[in-house]
């Protein structure tokens, strides 16, 4: 474990006793997502495994896990940082591809359009400023030094 | 007590969500708190967590930099928002992460963070700042006959640290509280804490539509009225998708949405216009039920 994203000492915390994974609510539905699971193939290093892979997708960052881990664990931001690494590793991938091209575009994950301007105009509502460079931007500044 | 706060929109609820900005901007002036709008305010971060951790700390830190710098606290409608935004508050006491990221705003042109922002979901300051007594004294109109379900969402008390440990992570009241006050009862369900399931929707499009299907035929069978949401995505994920979570599972639905802010609003005699309910898609009758 050599990544800046994921604190190793933290996971080595873990005693494996599952609480995370009979929590989770998607393990519910799907037993094939085992967040505890997860948690011990990133301490085995198969990083790689994990982020081609679907499951940490299948989060929904609900915090339940994190929440019931006996050893503070933040299960639910080692499942963001899995994401991260994934999507640095292929920033073109597909899942995140569309919510990228609205932030970098347009500063926010819902645009507005024409009509949203209107609507909000005629209820009243005060304009929505245009920040459109922010996130690419804020991206830049926390790149320059990595 | 200091009234004035910036209300953090955040960029689901301007454009997906008129109806719960119209109603909370109505209900803050009905009760006299004024809500100071920051045209500076950008993302919260919470999109970029899964792209960039440090990137959405900034975008983070940035906002309440914005508020400080006004001398404003701040309050906000998404709980994803203010989560995030509370998180960093709390990932930001750390002093070398901060100087850290104080240099970073510092390049982007933005002030430094001091530390002095309190972070509320609407929901929560109501509960707690404006208080359910001084709330109470306010209710005209108490909706008695009314019944509703109660969809938290996750972030709105979790994770607990980042919300200074206000309401129970497993078992939130405090909605319940407020609505309660509004003179409803409110539905005590197993199903309440369940996730909404939009944040999947694009990779486990089945998950998340079973998950919002659970929790919209629990809310139907137990004969709730409506079920009230605190949080855009949630709202989307009831009401925007109830008819294909309901083709999906092979049922028929039709359980009104409504933000807490409409049903609190209408208890203190606001029209339904100040409610904005024209915005809601699965129509609220309660005379003819």
């Amino acid at each position: 474990m050599n990544d800046e994203l994921i604190d190793g000492e933290q996971l080595k915390c873990c005693f494996h006793c599952g609480k995370c994974t009979s929590g989770c609510e998607v393990n519910r539905i799907d037993p094939s997502f085992q967040p505890h699971r997860l948690l011990h193939l990133i301490g085995m290093g198969a990083l790689d495994e994990l982020i081609n892979g679907d499951a940490i997708w299948k989060c929904t960052t609900c915090f339940t896990c994190s929440e019931r881990c006996p050893q503070r664990i933040a299960v639910t931001d080692i499942f963001w940082s899995l994401r991260a690494l994934a999507f640095r590793s292929c920033p073109t991938s597909g899942l995140l591809s569309a919510q990228k091209s609205a932030l970098f575009k347009t500063g926010r994950l819902y645009p507005a359009t024409v009509l949203d301007h209107k609507k909000r105009e005629k209820a009243g509502l005060p304009a929505l400023s245009e920040n459109a460079t922010l996130v690419s931007r804020i991206f830049d500044a926390a790149k320059a030094d990595r | 007590m200091n009234m004035k706060y910036a209300l953090y929109l955040g960029c689901a609820t301007p454009v997906k969500a008129l109806k719960y900005e119209i109603s909370a901007r109505n209900v803050a002036k009905r009760l006299g708190i004024e809500l100071v709008d920051l045209p500076e305010f950008g993302c919260c971060g919470f999109p970029v967590k899964s792209m960039d951790r440090f990137a959405a700390l900034l975008m983070a830190a940035r906002n309440l930099a914005l508020a400080e710098e006004r001398g404003l606290d701040i309050i906000g409608l998404c709980t994803g928002c203010i989560s995030t935004l509370a998180e960093a508050r709390v990932q930001l006491e750390d002093e070398t992460l901060r100087e850290k990221v104080n240099e970073k705003l510092k390049t982007l042109g933005a002030a430094e963070y001091r530390l002095g922002v309190s972070v509320k979901h609407f929901a929560r300051f109501l509960h707690e700042d404006y208080g359910l007594d001084a709330l109470r004294r306010e209710i005209g109109a108490p909706l008695e006959s009314l019944k509703f379900g109660i969809h938290y969402g996750c972030h709105y008390a979790k994770p607990s640290h980042a919300h200074d440990c206000f309401d129970d992570p497993s078992n939130p009241v405090s909605l319940d509280k407020l609505i309660q006050g509004a003179g409803a009862k409110t539905i005590d369900y197993p199903e309440k804490n369940l996730c909404c399931g939009l944040t999947i929707r694009g990779a486990a499009e089945d998950l998340s539509m079973n998950l919002a299907g659970e929790k919209l035929d629990a809310l139907t069978n137990r004969g709730a009225d409506a079920m009230v949401v605190a949080c855009p995505s949630c709202c989307i994920a009831y009401e925007n998708n109830q008819q294909l979570v309901g083709r999906k599972m092979g049922k028929e639905f039709n359980l009104p949405v409504l933000y807490f802010t409409q049903v609190i609003g209408r208890a203190l005699g606001l029209t339904d216009e100040e409610l904005a309910f024209e915005f809601n898609r699965i129509k609220f009758h309660p005379a003819a039920r």
